[in-house]
């Protein structure tokens, strides 16, 4: 049988998410999204350790709040539905986390997933991307050389979220850049190690609330223990974590969806021209039937994908499908209420400019929608 | 699209070991449905369930992950070139006794070259 209910568990969390995004985030959303300043905004981390949701995906042994990935999907539509920029601090976080529990060792998890949980958690990162090695992970650049009980690392990865501001982070580097994929490993490295340092801050188009930037890694010693996996399972280990995290871009897309539809919903029913609401023209009415019915039909893709990663079957296909068709999806969805506003949409004294903006970025982070069709292709 | 692939070398590899999907999958403590399903890419694998196949197929874990075009030449440090390649790929999924009759006919090629 089949069913499209969220159980009781999920239910709770998404009224949990919906009233913290309500409270904690939306009355934010404009101010960090208009400042020029690059400098971030650190009320953002102690929300959410207050709610424990940057613990979201954090199994409850070690502090955080177990959810499956279908409820992480629940509760990321209500983040972004707030503000994609403020949750992008809280997604890159889970990326970090996710991976390292994955495939982290007992002592792994022991020493660094608390730092992510409770009252006092900190903000982490995943560092695969580099200036020559975007969609070509194979193509990484980042050494890491090993020396006794130590692996010394060089290099410099680009556009990490939350670089500069992580407590620790995830870091993909190769023991020998000709084995291409084969070469490849994962770290555990601290943010405050020595060696490692911020470099550009990006000034972005969207998600300004979010910090992105440069990690650049010189000398910097990793003691062998933190080594992720086996030695050289490096690339195994990034395509199963973006694999799995997946559905969560998906997600996004839907929650900046659904906050366009609403706006443009309830300006349709208000603006009178004519000596009617303009909803009662077709043309209008028509735009927004479109957009509720694609909104709907990314959620179920993305609770599919969900769901088929929470039953442990190979997601890659459902998972690829929801991001292309969510966050183009909304990125249309977000271009047609600006219409339905008309001017006053294309002005900043509504949010559906900052929604556009925000939403540009789903379609090109985490494996960009192009590599998304090969991946899609190459299974049909 | 990975999933498939290790899949495919599990496959290979317990065919090369003489094993049925019952057979490995008893020893590995799994059910023949869930080896199937790992055999044919529907199942996700952790890192973990790779290296218990491996030890229990007695191969390196780099045999079912390595992807690469470009392999290294363990003694001389440098890329082999993409016939050799190629020629090593094709090779790692046949059976032995496929891998003793081309032994022959190579070593018949090279005498008759001579």
């Amino acid at each position: 049988m089949i069913g499209f209910d969220l159980n009781e568990d999920q239910l709770r969390y998404q009224k949990m998410a919906r009233t913290f995004a309500e409270e904690e985030m939306k009355p934010y959303a404009a101010e960090l999204d208009r400042r020029q300043d690059r400098t971030f905004d650190w009320g953002i981390v102690r929300r959410f350790a207050k709610a424990n949701l940057l613990g979201l995906n954090v199994p409850q042994a070690y502090g955080g709040l177990g959810v499956d990935h279908l409820t992480a999907a629940v509760v990321s539509e209500e983040l972004a539905a707030a503000c994609l920029g403020i949750s992008g601090s809280v997604c890159g976080t889970w990326l970090a986390t996710c991976c390292l529990s994955l495939v982290g060792n007992e002592d792994q998890k022991k020493r660094y997933l608390p730092l992510v949980c409770g009252e006092n958690a900190k903000l982490a990162g995943l560092a695969v991307t580099e200036p020559e090695a975007g969609a070509d992970m194979a193509g990484i650049r980042t050494l890491a050389t090993r020396k006794g009980d130590h692996y010394i690392l060089n290099g410099t990865k680009t556009f990490i979220t939350n670089a500069g501001l992580g407590r620790f982070y995830v870091v993909f580097a190769t023991i020998d850049p000709r084995k291409r994929d084969g070469g490849l490993n994962a770290f555990v490295v601290d943010g405050d190690e020595k060696g490692l340092r911020l470099g550009a801050i990006e000034d972005t188009m969207g998600l300004r609330a979010t910090q992105t930037g440069e990690l650049i890694f010189e000398n910097l010693e990793v003691p062998a223990e933190n080594l992720l996996g086996v030695e050289n399972t490096g690339f195994l280990i990034a395509m199963q974590t973006l694999d799995i995290a997946r559905p969560c871009m998906g997600a996004n897309a839907v929650g900046v969806a659904r906050s366009a539809f609403e706006v443009a919903l309830f300006y349709a029913r208000e603006r009178k021209q004519y000596g009617r609401p303009i909803i009662e023209n077709q043309a209008i009415s028509f735009m927004l039937t479109d957009m509720a019915t694609q909104i709907e039909s990314a959620r179920l893709l993305t609770w599919k994908a969900s769901w088929l990663i929470d039953q442990g079957t190979d997601s890659a296909m459902a998972s690829s499908m929801c991001k292309v068709f969510a966050t183009e999806m909304a990125e249309r969805v977000c271009n047609r209420a600006i219409e339905i506003l008309g001017g006053r949409g294309y002005t900043r004294k509504w949010p559906l400019e900052k929604y556009l903006r925000d939403v540009k970025a789903l379609q090109i982070y985490e494996g960009t929608n192009q590599i998304q069709r090969i991946i899609i292709s190459s299974m049909l | 699209m990975i999933y498939k692939n290790i899949g495919k070398k599990i496959q290979m590899a317990r065919e090369e070991a003489g094993l049925s999907q019952e057979e490995l999958a008893s020893r590995l403590g799994y059910t023949q449905a869930a080896l199937s399903n790992y055999e044919l890419g529907k199942r996700r694998l952790y890192l973990a369930n790779i290296e218990q196949i491996a030890k229990e197929l007695n191969k390196l874990l780099s045999y079912f992950l390595d992807e690469s075009v470009v392999t290294l030449n363990a003694e001389q440090g440098a890329p082999r070139d993409e016939t050799t390649s190629e020629i090593l790929k094709l090779l790692s999924e046949l059976p032995a006794e496929e891998k003793e009759y081309l032994l022959e006919y190579i070593k018949w090629r090279r005498d008759r070259l001579r």
